[in-house]
């Protein structure tokens, strides 16, 4: 076969020398902005939380502890609370309250089929047939201890732990917002609301 | 080419004859012979007439739907008190018809059953699950189980909040429960981890109905033994059904169908469609209307060496003539989405000098690999002949043909004589002067047939490509000719049709990663050192560099990367909110 000159085929463009490609993506990458993303919570935990007159959401905890007489209740969150924890199963509720001030300690609120006082110190009730205890473990670093509001069939403990100083404006806030409802009172909003009854 | 036939007329009327380009075959000995009505010859199809393989949705799906929609509605309803005072009555109702059943036996029994709704079964099933399908390498079937997982749990959260519903009311609550009622969580668990493990591990057809069963039978105990211990509501179960096994079911057979995405444990690539059953039908009914081709037998070919595609061998009818053998590749979305990742790959890894924009749709990639090869015959180069494409599905699966190069054998079997060596480098010559290139040069798509080279599988083949591409087709050649005779000899051949110049160009160009891994194994098994060997015979030339960077390249390398780093977080997220730990 004969050889075939390179200069009878179409003349093909050699690789070109680079020059500048390194300037101009060094600029690209400055110019770059890093995005950024987060993953964010689902808000649904304080949509959970019993509050007071909501008789459905009570309904649930009232059957957790089908013995209780009392069931602990969120009235209206002051500002700078949030409902952080609600657990309600078979034998227990479990709720957590956090204030800003409060450096990230909740308050957990309990309701249990019953509970040991122990040698909290007597309060004054607060509500009718209930024994509102309150036992202190520390009182000069910190302002921390359990309130107990023991009632027939069931009893609710506020676990607290506040620093000293906002913790007087932070008893009050928490004594003013879990509020406590009677089981009676529950069945009749039941049996008006839904027609049933809530034990058997 | 082939005349139109009347349409609606069956029985062959049309007279058909074939491409001049095509000379005749022998039949090859295995018959994959398949059912098939007469062949009717080329029409249209016209408006409204289904495809050659439609994707119709199932009745049963449409029923699905139907549930699904109606759930939605009543699920809306039942933020209306009276609606809920009126559904919760009615449970009740028949909670305590249940519970007049009871006895100690009974209850003891149920009890331990509803131990299989429990978190920790659904987790670990789910998990289990996750941990197959990873091995599997099944992707799409993982991610969408993942998805659904996702969102279930989100809205089954979401439902189970915002309505706030109490236990049943007025009966002895039984067994343990948690949260609120509706919809009843660990139905809707249990349900997930069972309807996933059907529709990503179990494979179609018996295997998945015999298992369809045994996993009705299991949730259906344990929503029996719910409804017992008086813990859920009718409705709060119905509702857990819909979302946790209706609704996943819909969308399995719509993301994941079992015609494209198979749940198979055979080996091959997932790349490779089954054509057996309908599809065969299709293809051979779309052969026959669209081109005019009247096949007999659809068989696959080649598959060990094909992962972009399946490759298949057709043969015609013998009626009225020689049987001939046709080549066909059919191309579905699968593949649409390989094309894809491996052009992403390219751009991170090569940067400008391959940018080139993915296919939008499996239609114009069978379209570019049809022009190419037009493109390549006219040019005078040995390609197979085209014959055209069909569509077997709209938009999601088509076939390109083109000659069968009976009789060839693979470059490399043998030693070539002068003759082929100079026709294969002419190869790249014709490339070069027609400014193509087409970038796969490697033993298997070059074959040998009676003395002549051929040039097969052009998909990868680019018009006007980058100088550095064409090089690096030249240094392929020559390293596949090298693999069957001497560097020395194909270099004193290449330098009648190239100069030493573009010898050296070529080689100053050739990376690991310019070499096809077919050519690239070949090459490592071979003792030689054959790029070092033409680099010392060519003149010496400083390396061509072949990764540039550009803004295409730094934001498809920084969208990798972030989206590494994201997968992380999200799947440390996923884990918690989807409640699998």
């Amino acid at each position: 076969m004969n050889p075939i000159a390179a200069t009878q085929h179409r003349r093909r463009r050699p690789t070109p020398p680079r020059r500048g490609e390194r300037l101009r993506a060094g600029l690209a990458l400055a110019a770059l902005v890093a995005t950024g993303l987060a993953l964010s919570a689902c808000g649904t935990v304080e949509a959970a939380a019993p509050s007071c007159p909501d008789a459905m959401r009570l309904a649930l905890v009232a059957q957790s502890v089908p013995t209780a007489s009392y069931l602990p209740c969120l009235h209206r969150l002051p500002d700078g609370w949030q409902v952080t924890q609600v657990d309600i199963a078979s034998g227990h509720t479990i709720l957590a309250l956090l204030s800003d001030r409060a450096e990230g300690r909740a308050v957990v609120v309990t309701l249990l089929p019953s509970c040991d006082a122990g040698s909290a110190t007597a309060e004054a009730p607060r509500a009718d047939g209930i024994r509102t205890s309150v036992y202190l473990n520390s009182i000069s670093d910190r302002y921390a201890g359990t309130m107990y509001d023991v009632f027939p069939g069931g009893c609710i403990t506020y676990r607290f732990d506040f620093a000293r100083g906002p913790h007087i404006a932070l008893m009050e806030e928490l004594n003013d917002t879990a509020g406590l409802l009677a089981r009676r009172e529950l069945r009749l909003d039941l049996r008006r609301q839904f027609g049933v009854e809530l034990d058997p | 080419m082939t005349q139109h036939a009347a349409p609606g007329r069956p029985g062959g009327a049309a007279d058909r004859r074939e491409s001049p380009a095509l000379a005749g075959v022998a039949a090859p000995t295995a018959d994959r012979s398949i059912a098939r009505v007469a062949p009717v010859g080329r029409r249209r199809r016209p408006s409204g007439e289904a495809p050659p393989l439609p994707r119709p949705v199932r009745h049963s799906t449409r029923v699905f739907l139907a549930v699904i929609a109606a759930t939605a509605a009543l699920e809306a309803a039942l933020f209306a008190r009276p609606i809920l005072r009126v559904v919760t009555i009615g449970d009740d109702a028949v909670l305590r018809a249940l519970v007049a059943l009871r006895n100690e036996p009974t209850t003891q029994v149920l009890l331990a059953v509803t131990g299989l709704g429990s978190v920790w079964v659904a987790r670990a099933l789910a998990w289990a699950t996750i941990a197959v399908l990873l091995a599997v390498r099944r992707f799409r079937h993982l991610l969408t189980y993942l998805v659904i997982w996702l969102a279930v749990s989100f809205v089954a959260a979401w439902l189970s909040v915002a309505l706030g519903r109490m236990r049943p009311t007025g009966i002895v609550i039984l067994g343990d429960w948690e949260g609120w009622a509706h919809p009843s969580r660990p139905v809707t668990n249990l349900a997930l981890a069972l309807v996933g493990i059907l529709y990503t591990l179990v494979p179609h057809g018996r295997w998945r109905n015999l298992a369809k069963w045994v996993a009705v039978a299991v949730l259906g105990l344990v929503c029996a033994a719910r409804l017992y211990l008086g813990v859920d509501h009718p409705s709060d179960i119905a509702v857990a059904v819909v979302l946790g096994w209706l609704l996943p079911i819909v969308v399995y057979r719509l993301v994941t169908p079992e015609e494209v995405f198979p749940v198979t444990y055979r080996r091959g690539t997932t790349a490779h469609l089954d054509v057996t059953g309908p599809r065969g039908q299709a293809i051979v009914q779309a052969l026959d209307h669209q081109l005019g081709l009247d096949i007999v037998a659809v068989e696959p070919f080649g598959l060990a060496g094909s992962a972009g595609s399946t490759p298949l061998r057709l043969r015609t009818s013998s009626r009225g003539g020689t049987s001939r053998l046709l080549f066909g590749k059919l191309y579905a979305v699968t593949h649409l989405r390989s094309d894809r990742w491996y052009k992403l790959a390219r751009t991170v890894l090569y940067g400008r000098l391959e940018d080139e924009k993915p296919f939008s749709t499996v239609r114009r990639l069978v379209m570019y690999e049809d022009h190419m090869l037009r493109l390549l015959r006219d040019t005078g180069l040995p390609t197979p002949a085209p014959y055209g494409l069909v569509e077997i599905t709209p938009e999601r699966e088509y076939l390109i043909v083109m000659e069968f190069c009976d009789g060839a054998r693979e470059i490399g079997g043998a030693p070539l004589d002068d003759h082929e060596l100079d026709d294969a480098l002419r190869i790249v010559r014709r490339l070069w002067d027609a400014g193509v290139a087409h970038r796969d040069i490697k033993p298997s798509n070059l074959l040998v047939r009676d003395g002549s080279v051929l040039l097969i599988d052009v998909a990868f083949a680019s018009v006007r490509a980058t100088p550095w591409r064409q090089a690096v087709d030249l240094a392929n050649m020559m390293l596949t000719l090298a693999l069957c005779s001497e560097p020395e000899r194909v270099y004193r051949h290449a330098l009648r049709l190239f100069t030493a110049e573009d010898i050296a160009e070529a080689f100053a160009a050739s990376r690991s990663i310019t070499i096809p891994s077919q050519l690239r194994t070949r090459l490592r098994a071979d003792r030689r050192d054959l790029v070092a060997e033409f680099r010392r015979l060519a003149p010496p030339r400083p390396p061509v560099p072949i990764q540039l960077w550009g803004l295409r390249r730094v934001a498809a390398t920084a969208a990798v990367l972030g989206i590494l780093a994201l997968a992380i977080v999200v799947a440390t997220a996923y884990v918690q909110v989807a409640g699998l730990v």
